[in-house]
């Protein structure tokens, strides 16, 4: 049956067709072809094989969609990549991890600040899903302090040479191709750094209780070569790190609601099909209001992400609206998540249900892309005009 | 290259539960619930998925004709987002109250008046009411062969060879183009679109013709030119009854059920 999902405010009706059109689309494929695969990969936390479904995913055009047409993109807007990226989450965070890298921190860079030669080299072959790239920014010491990264590049003739670790690096021990972010005598910069690179190791992480369906590891650099065509020119030190961090946070706005939509359902249906005490539980006022409260804040969730879409159309988005709607967002689906897993009882914990699996995801989604307290100093920093993200001296 | 036209139907989802759907005795009609999403035939899907590969093949041109009272533009879009060159929508209160065979009339008007064919494509039946005689009415208003049920059609120059699934197998068949061919289940999952393809069949123009514009005789559309009667459409009550057979021992419990299944004329 055609899923149709919650929509209790008719947003659908603000959607164009294409948009409308471009969702069915994504559902439909990932609940024939993705979906089924989720579960086992999350249990044996063997990350879903992204070298198989990366190319199909890319022959659908869901890879960089808004990405121009000329790089062999869909060229689409920006409510449509939010509707993939709600479809995506809604299956499971790690698939929404992926296209949200691929096309807001690989593509975009390299798109944005990437010379003529490496777009056209790069952006066909993302867009395909032939290659996959990953994001070098994190470092074991360095998360939201971002502005003291450890990883250097120096230059050396017509080389850079770079030093360092990255680590909780989405798609990082399957990439072909991680842009990667190292501090330079000129500040911050980007570099592209290809697989098989000589100093350059990538490794996969396991023992995670949470995106166990997706690849995620650490990326090292020992005395790594890259020749200096390899620098992202038109990168400006961390404001352009933060303008790619704008298009993936966007993603994730709307992934999450896709989350959280994918537990309220599960939930209401489970309420009014489990009995107890004569009679289903969704007939019970403390389940009802749980029920209710998923719905609503979804719902606010869902209307945030629409016109965020229609902002970052416009061009007129600002990075702290992109901070409020992650922040709101990753927290109703962490709230609807539990409050799933709860209303599913001892079946809540079990992975036949999908909420313990994107409860355990959202923990990451929480943390990543700017923490929720991150999020909460840069909004406290637009209204009062006082940063609070360091202690004064 | 090979003109097609692939015919089809924008229906209520079949696959919604039972109970979404209600029967309005007085007005002899199914309505769906509120909620249920509309969708295009799933055979019918099928139908576009065998134009395509044939266009894939050889090239040539699809276009795709769908007759309703009301249509959802980003469903009945779904075959030009899937690769057909063109979409003509059929509607006129003229064509309301249609049969198999007035439906059949005006969608071979249509074809008439779009021109030069080579295949015609049909799902094997409509998943709504499941009649399944639309495809072979066009063939037949339009005086050309048909074979319905195909699992697979091949283009060949001047003919068309067809998989035709029979109860125990398959049969091939070669028919003269052009041609008519319903398509079943067992042709395989159609394609799904792509972005790229849901972007161009977004902004592409859609006509829609009426009664006149495809010159149809009034009296052959609609309910005027149906010639079955709906006499009655009903929900059926579904009693169940449970009776436990008893035995002193396992094989003498399956003696007295084979005794009552006889009783029954069951076995």
């Amino acid at each position: 049956m055609k899923f149709e999902g919650v929509d209790y405010y008719n947003v659908d009706e603000l959607l164009s067709d294409e948009e409308k059109m471009t969702k069915d689309m994504v559902r439909d494929f990932l609940e024939k072809e993705i979906e089924p695969l989720v579960v086992g990969a999350f249990h044996q936390e063997e990350p879903l094989n992204m070298r198989e479904l990366a190319p199909r995913m890319g022959e659908l055009g869901i890879i960089g969609a808004v990405i121009p047409k000329e790089y062999g993109a869909a060229g689409a807007n920006y409510v449509t990549f939010g509707l993939i990226c709600q479809e995506l989450e809604r299956v499971d965070s790690s698939l929404r991890s992926f296209v949200g890298v691929e096309s807001g921190l690989v593509m975009y860079p390299i798109w944005k600040f990437g010379s003529e030669e490496q777009k056209n080299k790069w952006l066909p072959l993302l867009a395909k899903g032939e290659a996959i790239g990953c994001f070098g920014l994190t470092e074991p010491n360095r998360g939201s302090d971002v502005a003291s990264m450890e990883t250097v590049a120096k230059k050396d003739g017509n080389k850079w040479v770079i030093n360092g670790t990255k680590q909780w690096i989405s798609e990082a021990s399957v990439a072909d191709i991680a842009v990667v972010w190292a501090r330079t005598d000129d500040g911050v910069r980007g570099f592209l750094v290809e697989r098989g690179t000589e100093g350059f190791s990538q490794t996969f992480q396991n023992h995670k209780g949470s995106m166990r369906a997706g690849d995620v590891g650490e990326l090292g650099f020992s005395d790594c070569v890259i020749l200096s065509d390899n620098i992202l020119p038109k990168t400006e030190g961390l404001r352009s790190t933060f303008m790619c961090l704008n298009q993936a946070r966007y993603g994730i706005a709307c992934g999450a609601i896709g989350a959280a939509m994918d537990c309220y359902e599960t939930a209401l249906n489970y309420a009014k099909e489990r009995e107890q005490f004569g009679s289903p539980i969704a007939s019970y006022q403390l389940v009802q209001d749980k029920l209710v409260t998923m719905l609503i804040e979804i719902t606010k969730g869902q209307l945030l992400a629409y016109r965020l879409g229609r902002l970052m159309d416009e061009g007129k988005a600002r990075h702290q609206q992109i901070s409020m709607a992650k922040k709101n967002n990753v927290s109703v689906a962490r709230m609807c998540a539990r409050t799933a897993r709860e209303l599913l009882g001892a079946n809540g914990v079990s992975l036949d249900y999908s909420p313990m699996r994107h409860m355990a995801n959202i923990e990451s989604v929480y943390t990543y892309q700017g923490t929720d307290h991150i999020h909460t100093l840069i909004l406290g920093y637009d209204i009062t005009g006082i940063p609070a993200f360091a202690q004064t001296q | 290259m090979p003109n097609m036209i692939v015919c089809v139907k924008q229906i209520a989802d079949p696959e919604a539960p039972a109970g979404s759907f209600r029967v309005d005795e007085s007005a002899n009609q199914v309505v769906p619930a509120a909620g249920v999403s509309q969708v295009v035939s799933p055979f019918d899907e099928q139908a576009v998925e065998a134009a395509l590969r044939i266009k894939d093949a050889h090239g040539g041109k699809i276009t795709a004709i769908s007759l309703g009272k009301s249509f959802v533009m980003d469903v009945i879009k779904k075959p030009l987002s899937m690769g057909s060159d063109e979409l003509i929508l059929l509607q006129d209160p003229a064509f309301e109250g249609a049969d198999s065979r007035s439906t059949a009339y005006a969608l071979a008007m249509a074809i008439k008046k779009v021109g030069e064919y080579d295949v015609i494509f049909c799902g094997r039946q409509a998943a709504d009411w499941d009649a399944g005689q639309v495809g072979s009415g066009i063939a037949e208003f339009l005086g050309i062969p048909s074979v319905t049920v195909a699992k697979k059609v091949e283009f060949l120059d001047g003919k068309v060879k067809v998989e035709r699934v029979t109860s125990d197998g398959y049969e091939v068949i070669e028919v003269s183009t052009p041609a008519l061919i319903t398509i079943s289940n067992e042709l395989g999952e159609p394609r799904y679109p792509k972005l790229k393809g849901i972007m161009a069949a977004a902004k592409k123009e859609v006509p829609t013709w009426t009664a006149q514009d495809i010159g149809a005789d009034a009296s052959q559309l609609g309910t005027a030119g149906a010639r079955i009667k709906l006499l009655k459409v009903f929900q059926p009550v579904k009693e169940g009854k449970c009776e436990i057979i008893e035995g002193e021992s396992p094989e003498e419990a399956a003696a007295n059920l084979a005794l009552k299944l006889r009783e029954a004329k069951l076995i």
